[in-house]
């Protein structure tokens, strides 16, 4: 018994556990909505939206995993931001700017070969991204402009910046959105295509899914060494935590800002071109004045990932996961409009798992003082 | 019994993981007494004080008040039972105004504007009554630390406590601010006011407090009479052992200069007056070179500016016949600078890191750590858990503790046991010794004379006059900036001191 | 322990993806309750009420189903993508759908794929015809037929009566440049030309401009009011959000608007009559023909007028003197094919049409 409430009150378990404590109380709150809406099939829905992405097959599972891509990429721009002491609210613009130069390369430099042509279009998604965070990065470490309201106005002249360079440079007219990118700087599938595909009939029905999946991997683990293992995470998340006892220790606290910002919008923009190089059948740039959800999605993936990397990466996949449950809902009679909702409620009511981080040992500890 | 006592705690267990904080300690507080609590650092005085405030709820024991049982569950209810505290680590917000953190909590509103001017006049008047002198408009981050505590104090006050909790109330004081913190302790105790006081400082117990309850690492050794035990036995029963009060060190063999300041000046962010005024020393190797002075005369802007981390003026510093006055904090540090900071949370230590990674702080990026941008995990355990048997630093969890969670005193052991063990060329180390124990300090003293010893040079600054006394080979008195005496110990008496200290005397300095 | 826990959670991953690997996906699980819809409408990514394609659409399915009481249902896709489309179409099927409608011209790709890959479904796709991802293939399959519609009827209807009842100043504003959205204009100055010529006037002025893009924008707006206040009485606002903006900008000036594709007349006073597309009507007649085992597949069928493909909603327009009568004559006269409109084939721009009364300014 004493070992167990060991365990309970461990800082390890306490964490993780907190996380899935608020997903189930999310997806409670969920049920409850579920219920008012339409009583009679709540339960039908609420075993949909757990078999998730399985409700449509190998495909759905696929579409998880393509969905997830994005929304690891910005969940750990913000949590990477989070763990350096820095709130980073500009990823939607970050993500929508990395897309376009993503995009933009995809489609004009058709001069260069299949793997080097994706390739150069990332790179050039995560740079964008970065520039895109390098402003307010600058503007925080060198004049204390809170990074919260630069970013906010870095999505807004990022979103029409985009928007405005779409339209007179890659549009295509026909369709009003961006023009397909040619096929050498469409991500390949990277073996995804032979697990993630339903058979209609002896035609394949494949999933969106593509590499960009493998890449958001290795990118998480790659953050999860700097942050952890490396020198340069120690200084980081040293400035974040104690600015003065990071001087004091000699680092050089506003040169770690300024980085910490760029690496986290590097992030963001990675993520939003590998959304976009997903080919002619997956998504293209819209001229459209609304900022990118992608990008907002970010905060309730890191808060529930607990700005982990290897946190995020699971987050991300339930977030998507039941996204996809939610989409399959629609075969049951609830209007898309309340699957909207109830989807938004379970992401985040889940998202105040740091909340309920901190509530949960002290829950355990009021219980025993009670016995007693 | 019963009514006896104002509180009674009775078998308070505390534990975090990893430690007994509070064995079943017991504590007997009577109506109206001054009652010390006495013990090593980390041997849970903070923990058992924390309790009673209601900060943290033990998993074992019993609180009373007036023999009834009470459950006092955080802060508010602690409050509600008249009992307030003052910690040890200041909880002022920094960017309010002193008058603004008194009444934080309970500002009474008409209307739903607040009600400052009764306020007001309230805090002035406690404040008249127990000469405990504030400026009531200023920000928290623009007053001295000793400041800062009559402030916490008057919180106290304000609220009508009648039990009341000092944390290590004079680790960060003066002398004279320390004389008059006693001063008025006694007359709130007259008063028919309970205190309760932490302290290392035997002396002030002596002159205080009317009985000592003693804990060692956690468990209840004994409550004594303070009038008829004597401070020998008293840290005896803290310790476990005896202990050694003054240092045995032999004359100094000053060398050659090794750290020059020439002329340095430091302007002030609060007055057209310079903060440090052409200043000019040198320290030689194997020489400690104390600065005295009361607290707020310049020292931490002098600090500042010699470690890097503050501005100067004008003036040039030169570390072994090289000019650093332009260098980074890094390169100072890299050509063997190291510094024990006046403030150990705002600078010393990155609270939510680990011992081990504060402990190397200053080291990560040498090759002894760190590989291909890589930190050396293996390497760091084993240096820390080296420093921390060396220096005898206490905690839960050995070097996986998060800073934060541990004692004051072990703190400000970990950044000792950094600052000492790189070695450095010049330390300069600004009241090194705050919060420790007598055993820690008797430790830490001996440290500083051996760096001397070795030929090191130290820059020791210190608001304690017994410590000034005892270890420096010289000492320069600062006095609003200015350098107003340069005096050896041995030619000189603390009330000498205490009188260019406090600027009524003055000494053509020659440097 | 958290080892254990992330350790769980890639159990649970594993397994889930050995689970659907195993499992034939030629049968994607039925959905957990027998309910079927027979006829699903896939949603453009806006709202069900958009007072735009979704809704006309949708409309027109309500209308039929309900009289001859078939189940239906309409789906939203996660993001506005062909595979995401299509993945709300599967849904769709695996619901139970034998007929679905989808609106717009973005799922023609989507079209194009699904004809194939569900040869038991039939699609009727509105406002477009099937082709691949690069325009090489247009093949429109046994069980799909491709709608679109005469827009240059719809807009000359528009510009025939806006002069019909007296306004002599006219401005368009076309969202962007594409072909729908060039035939509606190119009716609208034909339009007004026939009328005018009819009254005998000498001059109508009319100002032409793409906005280049289908969202209510401050530019947009601005450009209204800066015609409004030149003296342009009725701006036709074609495609998209534009006309919202050039609402507003109408009711500043208290002058008026013609709206586009769906009778808008609910969303603005300022809105005299709008230059319908017949999306229910259309809708409507397919699915009958579906039911009646004539479902017209393979083909691409044009909403003319002769089709109530296109029309003016005059019940609810605020017209002063163009009436019903009116309006049934020339309506008439264009089912009968009597009235040849030039269209975005026959003209390279606006200027070069066949105009004689109608003095066009072109503004960039
Ligand atoms: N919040 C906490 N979490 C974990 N361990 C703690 C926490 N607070 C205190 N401890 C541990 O409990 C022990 C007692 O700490 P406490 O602060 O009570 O010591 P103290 O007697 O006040 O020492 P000092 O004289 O140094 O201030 C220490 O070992 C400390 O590391
Ligand atoms: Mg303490």
């Amino acid at each position: 018994m004493k070992t167990f409430r060991k365990i309970l009150l461990g800082e390890e378990f306490n964490r993780a556990t907190a996380s899935i404590i608020a997903i189930l109380i999310g997806l409670l709150v969920g049920f409850l909505v579920l219920l008012i809406s339409n009583s009679a099939e709540a339960l039908a829905g609420f075993k949909i939206i757990l078999s998730g992405g399985f409700s449509t097959g190998a495909k759905g599972m696929g579409q998880v995993l393509y969905f997830a891509t994005p929304l690891i990429l910005t969940g750990l721009s913000v949590g990477f931001a989070f763990k350096t002491g820095l709130f980073n609210i500009g990823t939607p613009g970050q993500f929508i700017i990395g897309a376009f130069a993503a995009v933009y390369i995809g489609v004009t430099c058709t001069f260069l070969p299949a793997p080097l042509h994706w390739i150069a279009a990332l790179l050039a998604a995560t740079i964008a991204g970065g520039l895109w965070a390098l402003i307010p990065g600058i503007l925080k470490a060198y004049l204390n402009v809170h990074e919260v309201i630069s970013s906010i106005m870095m999505n807004y002249i990022g979103m029409y910046l985009a928007n405005y360079l779409t339209k007179s440079t890659i549009y295509d007219i026909r369709k009003a959105q961006s023009l397909n990118v040619a096929d050498s700087a469409v991500l390949p599938k990277g073996g995804l295509d032979y697990i993630f595909y339903n058979d209609l009939g002896g035609v394949k029905d494949l999933s969106t899914v593509n590499s960009g999946i493998w890449i958001a991997i290795v990118v998480a683990i790659l953050i999860y060494f700097i942050i952890n293992k490396t020198t340069f995470g120690y200084e980081l998340k040293a400035c974040g935590f104690n600015q003065n006892a990071s001087n004091y220790a000699g680092i050089n606290a506003k040169r770690s800002i300024v980085l910490s910002m760029v690496i986290a919008g590097m992030l963001a923009g990675l993520g939003g071109g590998l959304l976009y190089l997903s080919g002619a059948s997956g998504r293209h740039l819209k001229v459209v004045d609304m900022l990118a959800v992608e990008g907002f999605n970010g905060i309730p993936v890191a808060l529930l990932g607990l700005s982990n990397p290897i946190g995020i990466i699971f987050s991300a996949f339930i977030i998507a996961y039941i996204t996809q449950g939610g989409n399959y809902l629609q075969t049951l009679n609830f209007a898309p409009e309340v699957i909207d909702i109830i989807i938004a409620c379970i992401i985040y009511f889940s998202a105040f798992a740091l909340y309920f981080r901190k509530l949960l040992p002290f829950l355990i500890k009021k219980g025993r003082g009670d016995r007693q | 019994m019963g009514m006896e006592y104002i509180i009674e705690m009775l078998n308070i267990t505390k534990s975090f993981p990893g430690i007994i904080a509070n064995d079943a300690i017991t504590l007997q507080l009577r109506k109206g007494e001054i009652h010390a609590l006495l013990g090593e650092n980390g041997a849970g005085k903070s923990t058992l004080m924390s309790v009673l405030f209601g900060l943290y709820q033990p998993e074992n024991g019993v609180i009373t008040k007036a023999g009834k049982e009470v459950s006092i569950n955080n802060p508010n209810d602690a409050n509600n039972l008249g009992i307030g505290m003052v910690h040890q680590h200041f909880k002022l917000i920094q960017n309010f105004t002193v008058l603004q953190n008194i009444i934080l909590g309970v500002e009474t509103t008409k209307n739903g504007f607040l009600k400052m001017d009764e306020a007001r006049t309230k805090v002035m008047a406690l404040s008249d009554q127990y000469g405990l002198k504030v400026d009531p408009d200023t920000l928290i981050e623009d007053i001295t630390v000793g400041m800062q505590q009559r402030v916490e104090i008057l919180k106290m006050l304000y609220r009508d406590n009648e039990i009341l909790i000092f944390d290590e109330p004079t680790a960060v004081l003066t002398p004279q601010e320390i004389e008059e913190l006693m001063k008025i302790m006694k007359e709130l105790a007259g008063e028919g006011k309970s205190i309760l006081f932490i302290t290392h400082k035997l002396n002030e117990i002596k002159s205080t407090a009317d009985r000592c309850t003693v804990l060692r690492k956690g468990k209840y050794i004994g409550t004594v009479d303070v009038q008829t035990t004597s401070k020998e036995t008293m840290s005896e029963m803290m310790v476990g052992r005896k202990i050694q009060f003054t240092i045995d060190k032999n004359p100094s063999i000053p060398n050659a200069s090794h750290f020059e300041v020439r002329s340095l000046t430091v302007s002030s962010k609060r007055s057209a007056k310079k903060a440090v005024n052409n200043v000019s020393f040198t320290v030689k190797k194997g020489e400690i070179l104390c600065i005295a002075g009361i607290d707020g005369n310049g020292q931490s802007e002098l600090v500042y500016a010699l470690t890097g981390l503050g501005p100067i003026e004008s003036g040039q510093i030169f570390l072994n016949g090289k000019e650093i006055t332009k260098m980074s904090v890094r390169d100072r540090n890299v050509l063997g600078m190291s510094h024990i900071p006046e403030d150990r949370h705002k600078d010393g230590l990155i609270l939510d890191y680990t011992l081990a990674e504060n402990l190397i702080l200053k080291k990560y990026f040498t090759p002894e750590f760190q590989d291909h941008g890589f930190i050396k995990f293996n390497a760091t355990h084993t240096y820390a858990d080296r420093l921390i048997t060396e220096f005898d630093i206490r905690s839960s969890q050995g070097s996986k503790t998060m800073a934060r969670s541990m004692s004051g005193g072990n703190q400000q052991k970990a950044i000792l046991a950094r600052e000492i063990n790189n070695d450095p060329e010049i330390l300069i180390a600004v009241q090194p010794t705050r919060g420790l124990d007598v055993g820690a300090i008797e430790y830490i003293h001996k440290q500083l004379v051996e760096q001397r010893n070795s030929g090191k040079a130290v820059l020791l600054v210190s608001l304690e006059l017994d410590e000034v006394m005892n270890v420096s080979d010289r000492i320069l008195v600062l006095f609003e900036g200015e350098i107003v005496a340069d005096l050896m110990p041995a030619e000189t008496t603390v009330q000498e001191l205490g009188l260019y200290m406090a600027g009524s005397k003055r000494k053509e300095v020659v440097l | 322990m958290k080892k254990i826990l992330s350790l769980l959670l890639m159990v649970i991953m594993v397994f889930g993806l050995t689970a659907c690997g195993s499992k034939p996906a030629a049968q994607p699980t039925q959905p957990a309750q027998p309910t079927t819809y027979e006829i699903a409408m896939i949603t453009d990514i806006g709202t069900i009420d958009d007072k735009s394609f979704n809704q006309g659409t949708w409309e027109g399915i309500v209308a039929y189903a309900d009289k001859s009481k078939i189940t239906h249902k309409y789906y939203k896709p996660t993001e506005q993508s062909t595979d995401a489309y299509l993945a709300a179409i599967q849904l769709a099927v695996d619901g139970g759908a034998k007929v679905i409608v989808t609106p717009g011209f973005l799922f023609e790709e989507p079209i194009f794929k699904a004809q194939d890959l569900y040869p038991n479904v039939s699609f009727i796709l509105i406002d477009g015809n099937p082709h691949n991802a690069d325009y090489s293939v247009f093949r429109t399959a046994k069980n799909t037929v491709g709608i679109t519609f005469a827009e240059e009827q719809s807009g000359y209807l528009a510009g025939y009566a806006a002069v019909k009842d007296g306004y002599t100043k006219l401005g368009f504003m076309g969202g962007m440049a594409v072909p729908a959205v060039i035939r509606f204009g190119y009716g609208f100055v034909q339009g007004a030309d026939v009328a005018a010529k009819e009254m005998g006037l000498t001059s109508i002025d009319l100002k032409y401009h793409y906005t280049g893009g289908f969202d209510a924008t401050p530019e947009v707006q601005t450009l209204a009011a800066s015609w409004y206040a030149q003296g342009t009485e009725v701006i036709f606002g074609c495609g998209g959000a534009v006309g919202n903006s050039v609402m507003s900008a109408a009711e500043a000036a208290k002058t008026k608007v013609i709206g586009v594709d769906v009778n808008q007349s609910a969303e603005s006073d300022t809105v005299i009559t709008s230059a319908m597309k017949g999306l229910s009507a259309s809708v409507q007649s397919v699915l009958t023909e579906y039911h009646a085992n004539k479902f017209p597949g393979g083909q691409s069928l044009v909403y003319a007028a002769d089709k109530n493909g296109v029309q003016l909603p005059m019940e609810s327009s605020k017209f002063k003197k163009f009436t019903k009568a009116d309006y049934d004559v020339v309506f008439a006269a264009l089912a009968a094919g009597k009235i040849k409109i030039a269209n975005d084939k026959d003209a390279a721009d606006v200027t070069k049409l066949p105009v004689s009364i109608v003095k066009v300014t072109f503004v960039k």
